[in-house]
């Protein structure tokens, strides 16, 4: 038994070695018909061909003198490099009949094509089969259009082959290439079967392009096994909005390995989608984590997410030019900060107030933050840091910290000034910031209103809201699944061109390398909320500058321009940042939205109430 | 270094003390030596770069305090990010903040290295041309991380100020 399991493991081992995948290959195949590993990625190769399979492959292997290396170096090799010009991707699932022409393409002129085998994998699990329609994925973004892999017409000859090779065809329905559902002869014991998702990837229409000339064959591994992975990805959220949890189950179950062969931003991501669909699929919903470690947790994760990238710096900058502006001219102000955390935005500012010509007004903050689980009032150290450094620059200052689960508990009797107001001075002016605080409240309906209703009552000068610039709040789970896959993986991909290089400053050693991963994961954090958590759980609902703009505006606020002095400052900013060539700041009606490269991620917008 | 009439500045090195003397030859003869007088030195020093004014602190005892000195940076800093948008008041916050040398040295001189680097590579933006009151805004951000947690007890976790990290990770300029 012991060594039946070696010797499969082996073989397998040699085989899925060859082919570039390091797949980890310990389980013996405990199925007769189709190694189930294998399987799983898509490959169908029977146990008992294994060591056929194997021996092939290294035939190949020291024909093409590869010696070891995955195929993906194949185009280094001379002897390939003509095939890297006119390819034609083959999908090499029938692994037998792949290498079986591979290797008599070598010793002979090249053969008629190989037959596109039908693309089944089993999975243990209920009877009978099943069809996964394809996906409306081809019709989406062409991101993820993919060109249908050409299925050549069968040759009669090899027909007859294959299927007595494989009698284990399944046959999968509609979707399937034609030729190949016509040979499907015994279906064999068993086993439900779920289709891979790279069967949605040649839709029907492959069969028109049968008349394909006899090419040599390259299989392009890492590309096809990212558009794999992609399409793994949308066929898994797919399979969940249809509540078909079984065939999503065994989609999610391929992800990790798709993943595994990717490098850098895409695998992160996938990683993350990875993991929230599977606690999705199986129902783990993460408890609100209320405990302090989390807390703690959480706050580390935003400080090193505010150091590692700009765009919170960005928020930051450009809302604090917006109050600036606001108050000029005014002697005493309050700012009420509908998220204080770590209270990082108001330094800025109480400088800039110290500076204008005119000399500082009189400061007053109101923090609001979220309940703590231990008995540290954390609002209060940050008033009391904060009434520090306004001490330091002689900025007459005071603080306010109001705990609030949600911000909808506020009421605007809670923002006025305590104590008697002075006929004689004048009325503070008012500014509310709100930095990634508002998009929580539409997880609860009527929420948003009444903030904003509270919000006018105090009749701000001005209104700051940043945003993310995305829409994961519309009704079609895939919808929201796919729009968020762009969006963070263009954030992923921001932060792996922004955070190289070690840092050279005592603090840490790999005190950049830090920043990325943390950041990483407080954006990972948000990608599990959107996509494994529905209803109240679910408060990541990001809306477009397009979606707020129409919300403040039924709410009775009109847009100010942010001038262009936030601009100039935001551009200078993001030039000092490594990577800086990414970011783009653009003014979108008056509003400044950061982007990496052509795609706009946050959003700052200033407001002030319409004129009635 | 040499001052008005006929230029002939000869450093030479005294026994033991390194005392970098300029002999100057003044109209009407009489000799000079600048570390004879502190202001005029600390006038020349102000129109160095910061690498040069920083390494003139090793000169010697004399220039070591007079580069210290936070005029020499205040010139060095305005004459970047222009004079004219330092108001009476500026002077104050700044050195309530830390200094203009400290300002410089974590702010201003690692961004405008990063910026001459962009700039180098002439790419679509716009020459950025850094402010005074971004560079402040930079900086009064950092001196708050600093402040650390006093009063409250709290988590005690120190952690080391880092909001200026970004400026000195290298720029990939592949």
């Amino acid at each position: 038994m012991k060594r039946e399991y070696q010797d499969a493991g082996g073989s397998s081992a040699a085989a899925a070695g060859d082919m570039g995948k390091d797949s980890m290959m310990s389980a013996p195949a405990e199925e007769e018909e189709v190694d189930e590993l294998l399987a799983a990625l898509g490959y169908k190769v029977r146990s008992s061909d294994m060591a056929d399979v194997a021996q092939k492959l290294e035939q190949l292997e020291m024909a093409m003198g590869m010696g070891g290396v995955g195929p993906g170096a194949a185009s280094d090799d001379g002897f390939t490099a003509h095939l890297a010009t006119d390819t034609v991707h083959y999908n090499p699932t029938d692994l037998s009949s792949w290498v079986e022409s591979m290797l008599s393409e070598l010793n002979a002129p090249p053969p008629p094509l190989p037959q596109t085998p039908s693309l089944a994998s089993t999975v243990t699990g209920g009877g009978g089969f099943f069809d996964i329609p394809p996906p409306s994925v081809d019709s989406s973004s062409s991101t993820y259009a993919l060109r249908p892999i050409p299925s050549p017409p069968v040759a009669p000859a090899d027909l007859s082959a294959d299927s007595a090779r494989d009698p284990k065809r399944m046959r999968t329905g509609g979707g399937s290439t034609s030729s190949s559902s016509s040979s499907s002869s015994s279906l064999g014991g068993g086993g439900g079967c779920a289709r891979s998702s790279v069967v949605e990837a040649a839709p029907p229409a492959a069969a028109a392009e049968a008349n394909a000339p006899a090419l040599p064959v390259v299989v392009v591994d890492t590309q096809e096994a990212g558009i794999r992975l992609v399409h793994a990805l949308l066929a898994c959220a797919e399979a969940v909005q249809q509540e078909n949890f079984s065939a999503a189950e065994a989609l999610v179950k391929q992800i990790p390995l798709l993943a595994a062969s990717q490098g850098g931003a895409m695998r992160k991501v996938a990683a993350y989608f990875g993991e929230a669909l599977a606690r999705r699929v199986f129902r783990f919903r993460p408890q609100p984590d209320s405990s302090l470690l989390d807390a703690a947790f959480a706050d580390l994760l935003h400080a090193h997410f505010y150091e590692s990238c700009p765009y919170l710096k960005f928020a930051h900058f450009t809302a604090n030019q917006a109050i600036l502006e606001a108050f000029a001219g005014c002697r005493r102000v309050h700012v009420v900060d509908f998220g204080i955390k770590q209270g990082m935005q108001w330094p800025a500012l109480l400088q800039a107030l110290a500076l204008r010509p005119g000399g500082p007004p009189s400061f007053r903050l109101t923090g609001v933050g979220p309940p703590q689980p231990d008995e540290t009032d954390a609002l209060q150290q940050v008033g009391w840091k904060l009434a520090q450094f306004a001490h330091t620059i002689r900025v007459d200052f005071q603080y306010r910290g109001l705990v609030a689960a949600t911000l909808a508990d506020l009421e605007p009797f809670m923002l006025q000034p305590e104590g008697e107001e002075d006929p004689n001075e004048e009325p503070e002016v008012i500014a509310v910031n709100s930095v990634f605080e508002m998009h929580r409240l539409l997880a609860q309906p009527g929420a948003l209103e009444k903030v904003l209703g509270t919000v006018r009552a105090v009749r701000p000068r001005i209104v700051t809201v940043v945003e993310q610039e995305a829409n994961h709040n519309s009704g079609s789970f895939l919808d929201r699944f796919s729009e968020s896959l762009h969006y963070y993986s263009t954030m992923f991909d921001s932060l792996e061109g922004a955070g190289q290089g070690p840092s050279d400053i005592s603090s840490g050693p790999a005190a950049g390398g830090t920043d990325q991963v943390m950041s990483e994961v407080y954006l990972g954090r948000q990608i599990c909320n959107v996509v494994a958590c529905e209803g109240e759980e679910r408060t990541e609902r990001h809306e477009t500058l397009g979606q707020w703009r129409n919300r403040l505006g039924r709410a009775g606020f009109e847009t100010v321009h942010l001038g262009s002095n936030a601009y100039k400052q935001a551009s200078t900013l993001l030039a000092l940042f490594a990577g800086g060539d990414g970011y783009k700041v653009e003014e979108k009606e008056g509003c400044l939205t950061l982007g990496w490269h052509t795609r706009p991620l946050i959003a700052t917008s200033a407001w002030r109430l319409a004129a009635p | 270094m040499c001052m008005g009439g006929p230029p002939v500045a000869a450093p030479r090195q005294e026994e033991e003390e390194a005392v970098l003397e300029v002999r100057v030859h003044l109209l009407g003869g009489g000799r000079y030596n600048i570390n004879d007088n502190a202001d005029i030195l600390s006038e020349i020093l102000a129109r160095l770069d910061g690498r040069s004014l920083a390494a003139s602190a090793s000169v010697c005892r004399l220039w070591a305090a007079v580069s210290r000195r936070d005029a020499v940076w205040e010139a060095l800093c305005l004459r970047h990010v222009g004079p004219a948008s330092a108001g009476h008041a500026t002077r104050t916050v700044v050195a309530a903040l830390g200094g203009y040398r400290r300002l410089y040295r974590l702010c201003l001189g690692p961004a405008l290295d990063r910026l001459g680097r962009a700039g180098a590579l002439a790419h679509a933006q716009a020459r950025a041309r850094l402010s005074l009151s971004l560079s402040l805004s930079l900086f009064s951000i950092d001196c708050y991380e600093r402040l650390g947690g006093a009063g409250g007890g709290g988590a005690g976790r120190q952690q080391p100020p880092s909001s200026l990290l970004f400026l000195c990770k290298p720029v990939d300029v592949s």
